[in-house]
């Protein structure tokens, strides 16, 4: 592999984001994922090879990190923040449709529920697995999901709730979409929700990390 | 029926880099350089923006169904679950209380996550969630101080949503104390706004503990937030 992804793949696992950040302490005054992405387009490195062999590994070892309790929220958000940083340089590719990635998924907290954090350390973590991600936001009803399921055929869906009360919301709103597209495989996650809830009101996956929602996903990859 | 109102300033809360480390999960003795800077700096701006207040009501007009373990609050009957029945009660009184950190932590919390800034706006979260906490530790101590005046203890505070009481118990607290109460209102999923808000009840009593936390009575033994003493 290009030396020059082995060093964005440490800037992305260690939260180099660019030149100014002053972490790690061995790369201060160094490029970051954001130059160093840009630098690996200049020198004719494919937008697919840059995504495959140094963001979403770089990615993977984050997660894996987090679920086994070597890191912690901090510090997967700012590995995160530096695949973003890389990511905004192939986003024309994937415009263009040069550049696929593996699919779409839609994720929103549901009705009813403001939170947000933990819906976007996982929307982070699925689009750094090389992922579309269609975030509805907060507070978001059964007709917004069945709109942008409408809009993207094919859209693996996440739902996030934080609250028991809203809970209820989730189950409304999978039942919804269970019952107007079958097919569709919908996710489910948040500090209430358990495997047995998830069951119980017919969603067919729930992770209590980022990371598990990620190897769920990998199955229905496009590409 | 008596009750006071309370405003606290950041400093008076005992608030350190160390704690907030705890609470975004690392583990005693461990820290991170990126963060820990981040986390002062986000402090101090919490410092300046935070509008801290508690309010407490205290009821005497209570009654207890141990068949169903149920509290009856005036004509409220409140659903606690047996967990918190258990500790509750042999209490005379319950104090009814609210606090929060105000709407400002919030608002910067998401402007950040919104700029691309999500670290930022997390460790705003963490500290708003640490700082409301703590305001009602104040509260709980100046109550508890209050009370032995009178030769009277107080109980842990239990909060809905914890230890097996349903959130959405909540209505019928907010039903207990007048509208806007601590400028704290209640959305229909019984999400508080601002969301920096806690609410709960304290026993009253001659016979009762303060233990040093309640997580001991809880039965969620994996919680992120579950502490040892």
């Amino acid at each position: 592999m290009s030396e020059l992804l082995t060093q964005l793949s440490y800037c992305v696992e260690f939260g180099k984001i660019d030149k100014a950040s002053p972490y790690p302490p061995n790369l201060k005054g160094q490029e970051g994922a954001d130059e160093i992405a840009r630098r690996a387009l200049d020198e004719g490195i494919k937008p697919d090879e840059i995504l495959d062999k140094a963001l979403i590994p770089a990615m993977a070892i984050v997660g894996d990190k987090f679920t086994k309790k070597i890191i912690y929220v901090p510090q997967m958000l700012m590995a995160a923040k530096a695949m973003s940083s890389a990511m905004k340089h192939l986003k024309p590719y994937f415009q263009s449709g040069e550049t696929k990635r593996k699919g779409k998924f839609i994720i929103g907290t549901v009705s009813g529920d403001l939170h947000d954090i933990g819906k976007n350390l996982v929307a982070m973590m699925i689009e750094g697995a090389g992922w579309e991600i269609i975030d509805l936001g907060v507070d978001v009803n059964t007709d917004k999901f069945l709109k942008a399921i409408n809009d993207n055929p094919g859209a693996v869906v996440g739902l996030s709730a934080l609250l028991t009360t809203t809970m209820e919301h989730m189950k409304k709103t999978v039942e919804a979409i269970k019952g107007n597209y079958s097919g569709v495989t919908t996710l489910v996650g948040g500090a209430p929700v358990t495997m047995d809830y998830c069951l119980k009101i017919g969603a067919d996956f729930y992770s209590p990390d980022p990371q598990g929602a990620v190897n769920y996903l990998n199955q229905f990859a496009l590409k | 029926m008596t009750g006071k109102t309370f405003q606290f300033e950041f400093r008076d809360l005992n608030i350190n880099v160390d704690n907030i480390e705890r609470a975004m999960g690392y583990p005693e003795g461990e820290s991170h350089e990126a963060i820990y800077d981040i986390v002062v700096k986000v402090m101090k701006q919490v410092e300046a923006i935070c509008d801290l207040k508690a309010e407490y009501r205290i009821f005497n007009d209570i009654s207890y169904d141990d068949a169903n373990r149920r509290i009856t609050v005036q004509r409220t009957v409140l659903n606690t679950g047996k967990i918190i029945y258990r500790q509750i009660k042999k209490s005379d009184a319950l104090a009814l209380f609210v606090c929060t950190a105000g709407r400002e932590i919030e608002e910067r919390s998401r402007t950040a996550m919104r700029e691309s800034d999500v670290l930022e706006g997390y460790i705003y979260d963490i500290i708003g969630s640490a700082a409301v906490e703590a305001t009602a530790e104040l509260m709980q101590d100046e109550l508890e101080h209050f009370m032995k005046s009178s030769d009277l203890k107080i109980s842990n505070r239990f909060s809905p949503g914890y230890c097996g009481w349903d959130v959405a118990e909540q209505h019928k607290l907010f039903g207990l104390i007048p509208d806007n109460y601590c400028a704290i209102s209640l959305t229909s999923s019984a999400l508080m706004d601002p969301v920096k808000s806690v609410s709960g009840i304290i026993g009253i009593g001659p016979d009762l503990k303060r233990q040093a936390s309640t997580c001991r009575f809880c039965d969620m033994k994996d919680c992120l937030y579950r502490r040892q003493d």
